[in-house]
């Protein structure tokens, strides 16, 4: 591997290889994703990707690449957007990632639905606890769903395999995001009530779907009840979720593995066995509470002090807090679980009856880096590929070393110039190496 | 009062005109109802625009639709427009049913004063109801291309009215709880796709849409409703067979109908109704009958005769079961369920002492 290919040299000769070429760039790629990962550099601008996060392989020997390189010689180059096809999707960018994997969004190509799709990567989940059972036991219950199409659950379109690859792809309804998001970009940490009443009366319709269709969700808070661009709220991951058995006398069920500040005094205080059902009563009542006040009815330093204090009951409502909410949270929120709401009490409620005036600003849905709109991100790979490509190929790519991005702050203009500089001088090699990027598009399913 | 332009009507006016527009129409005569059908038509847009708005004007305030909504209880206007629907004309037919819902979906608070009104007065429910029935027998008795015509209109109206109310928990119960709901079966089974499945879509949304309620009308009505829906099972049409037997489905396995559950799959006609339609022509009724059919396998606690016809056909089901759907690879729920529901009669044994 010739050295000077990492660096910034201007006798540079693209004529070589092109095998070697590219090879040489995946490194770099390499590189760029380790510095990115720590979250270290701050990105330059708002239209430039950096992370190549279209999940580089493992399975590149690093110890062939090992060589020295000073790091402001090393020359980052700018992603070009490659257009990849799973199945009848078109993958976009990276829209959150989870303990369990990635969600990128995606087109599907014949419907023209938006979606969004779980990448699972079973290396991955063989190294969290559980991991593959809780995702096999979503699966199941996804599957179970997928009938129905509930308008207040965030269900599965459809499920790709990749044998090859180890990957699992689950294309789901494509929401904006959760209700945590919400709460996190606002200094209050709450909705104005009309707007909390307009999640909470769709939280427990979907609740009651869920119950009917005999699955207990145990882990409903903000953060898993996700919402569309048409503010419609869908309740998501039913990871820890159980399902009472088509026979069994009543709703019991033995474990609880949510989310700890959600969870009921009957889990906090350890129970064998305790009504399913209600624990979600509980944890929504929690989330209504969290939605409307910005604080949490329990807290504690740590889990054990937190069980402590949910395990009394006792809690507190703040006074700005006035009938009829009042009386609802204190219903969902009794200790004991016979004597709390259920879902039908909840529905009859004044509260859960009346629309709120509107007073307050409502909590809009945060931008998707910058872009209020939540434009599409499938879109620019589309327009790139079948657009851009043979016209003016590589006008987007762009190499900037470190030394550039560290000085991008201050010295923005220079940075721009070198770019453009360097622009002219790699024009045409990137036209070579992008037979290579599409050969590789076309690895299919 | 705007300085140009018409000046608005109260919600008095309009209301009055209509009113007496709907009344001249439904006294009838030949150039006289021409002239009734444009008044309705016209008096109907002003009310709609009170309620909606225009691109231009914005719906009126809370006062004046409190205004309007009391002199439409007060006129019986709603019972009026609902019994003369048929004569009017096409637009003006989605207008009433675009004013009533609007109407209806209105609140005061914790009240809906509409759902409080009709609950006062159930015969707009059963005219919308019975609007839809009389027109079937109309149709059923004639068909005569101008009824079908009639009846065509008028029914997808009046269902997406009912639909509306039947989101009402105590609208719901009225329409449950008389004996037009019955009237349903043989409404969804109408040879006109459209009709039929409209009607379907509302019988649907009666049955599963407040669990409780429809838990207790079905438990409390087991017979009459059962027999009634054994009917459907039965039909001669493909789409209400279909339909029917994935409703069935629903309701069986939502946990709310448990009780309904329980006491269905303790019926040996109805166990021997579901393995015929395992056996039906049509795949997708197979697939649903299966879906209907595990439940009664799955049964821990199966009363003696219908382990008697599990037993006498142990061999054939096992037999049948393993041939069953065998396509649907992929499908590893069903798959599942289908090698458990294999073992499980595999493994049935008389109960000694029998």
């Amino acid at each position: 591997m010739d050295k000077k290919m990492c660096n910034t040299s201007k006798s540079y000769d693209n004529s070589e290889n092109v095998d070697d070429d590219f090879e040489n760039e995946r490194e770099v790629n390499n590189r760029i994703f380790s510095v990115e990962s720590d979250e270290e550099l701050p990105p330059v601008s708002g239209g430039e990707l950096w992370i190549n996060d279209n999940g580089i392989e493992d399975d590149v020997n690093i110890c062939n690449f090992f060589h020295r390189v000073d790091s402001d010689q090393i020359i980052y180059q700018t992603k070009k957007r490659k257009l990849k096809i799973i199945g009848k999707y078109v993958m976009g960018d990276l829209l959150g990632e989870g303990s369990y994997g990635k969600v990128k969004e995606m087109l599907d190509i014949d419907t023209l639905c938006r979606r969004a799709v779980k990448i699972l990567k079973q290396k991955k989940l063989r190294r969290i606890p559980n991991g593959e059972q809780n995702v096999q036991r979503e699966i199941r219950l996804l599957k179970l769903l997928k009938g129905d199409k509930h308008k207040n659950i965030c269900n599965l379109v459809d499920i790709l395999y990749n044998e090859q690859k180890q990957k699992m792809y689950l294309v789901m309804e494509y929401c904006v995001g959760s209700l945590q998001s919400l709460l996190d970009s606002t200094p209050s940490k709450r909705f104005p009530f009309y707007q909390a009443h307009g999640y909470f009366t769709q939280l427990i319709d979907g609740l009651e779907y869920l119950h009917g269709m005999r699955i207990v969700h145990k882990d409903i808070k903000p953060g898993n009840l996700l919402l569309t661009l048409g503010g419609e709220l869908k309740i998501s991951d039913l990871g820890v979720a159980e399902t009472i058995d088509l026979f069994a006398e009543d709703d019991t069920c033995h474990n609880g593995q949510g989310s700890p500040a959600f969870q009921p005094p009957e889990i906090a205080n350890g129970l064998e066995c305790f009504p399913g059902y209600k624990v979600d009563i509980w944890s929504a009542g929690v989330t209504l509470y969290n939605v409307t006040t910005g604080i949490y009815p329990f807290e504690g330093d740590n889990i054990y002090r937190l069980f402590e204090n949910i395990g009394t009951g006792n809690f507190t409502i703040p006074d700005e807090i006035e009938e009829p909410l009042k009386g609802l949270l204190l219903g969902m929120l009794r200790m004991d679980p016979q004597r709390r709401f259920s879902i039908q009490d909840i529905k009859k409620h004044a509260w859960f009856l009346q629309r709120p005036p509107r007073l307050g600003e409502e909590v809009p849905i945060p931008p998707f880096r910058g872009d209020e709109l939540h434009s599409m991100t499938v879109l620019p790979y589309l327009i790139e590929h079948y657009y851009d490509c043979h016209s003016d190929a590589g006008s987007d790519i762009q190499f900037i070393t470190e030394r550039d991005l560290n000085g991008a702050k201050t010295e923005k203009r220079q940075t721009t110039e070198e770019r453009q500089h360097a622009d002219v001088e790699h024009e045409e090699e990137m036209e070579e190496t992008d037979i290579v990027h599409n050969s590789e598009t076309d690895t299919r399913l | 009062m705007p300085l140009f332009g018409k000046s608005q009507k109260s919600p008095a006016d309009v209301v009055r005109a209509l009113k007496e527009s709907v009344n001249a129409l439904e006294r009838g005569g030949e150039k006289k109802a021409e002239k009734a059908q444009e008044d309705v038509s016209k008096n109907l847009v002003l009310i709609k625009n009170m309620l909606y708005g225009t691109s231009d004007a914005e719906p009126q305030t809370d006062i004046i639709v409190a205004q309007l909504a009391q002199e439409l209880y007060n006129s019986n206007l709603l019972l009026l427009l609902i019994q003369n629907l048929s004569k009017i004309d096409f637009e003006g037919k989605k207008d009433v049913a675009q004013v009533f819902n609007n109407i209806l979906r209105r609140q005061i608070g914790t009240r809906s004063p509409t759902v409080e009104y009709i609950c006062t007065k159930p015969e707009i429910l059963f005219q919308l109801m019975a609007g839809l029935v009389k027109c079937l027998y109309v149709y059923s008795e004639l068909y005569g291309l101008i009824c079908r015509y009639e009846t065509q209109e008028i029914a997808l109206n009046c269902g997406t009215m009912l639909r509306e109310c039947a989101r009402y928990e105590a609208l719901a119960k009225i329409m449950l709880n008389s004996d037009d709901f019955y009237n349903f079966f043989t409404y969804v089974e109408v040879s006109t796709f459209d009709i039929a499945s409209d009607a379907f879509s509302t019988f649907k949304e009666l049955l599963t849409r407040h669990k409780i309620l429809c838990a207790e009308f079905l438990e409390t009505n087991y017979e009459k409703v059962f027999s009634h829906y054994q009917r459907l099972l039965n039909s001669e049409n493909y789409v209400t067979r279909r339909q029917s037997l994935k409703l069935l489905g629903e309701l069986l396995l939502d946990r709310h109908n448990f009780t309904v559950m329980t006491r269905y799959i303790s019926n040996p006609d109805n166990l021997k109704l579901m393995m015929n339609m395992l056996k039906e022509r049509s795949r997708n009724i197979q697939f649903e009958a299966f879906h209907v059919f595990k439940v009664f396998v799955a049964n821990p606690n199966k009363p003696k005769p219908i382990l008697d016809i599990l037993l006498r056909n142990q061999e054939k089901l096992v037999e049948f079961l393993m041939k069953f759907h065998t396509d649907r690879a992929e499908d590893e729920q069903f798959n599942d369920e289908k090698a458990y529901l294999i073992r499980q009669i595999q493994e049935l044994r008389p109960v000694p002492g029998h």
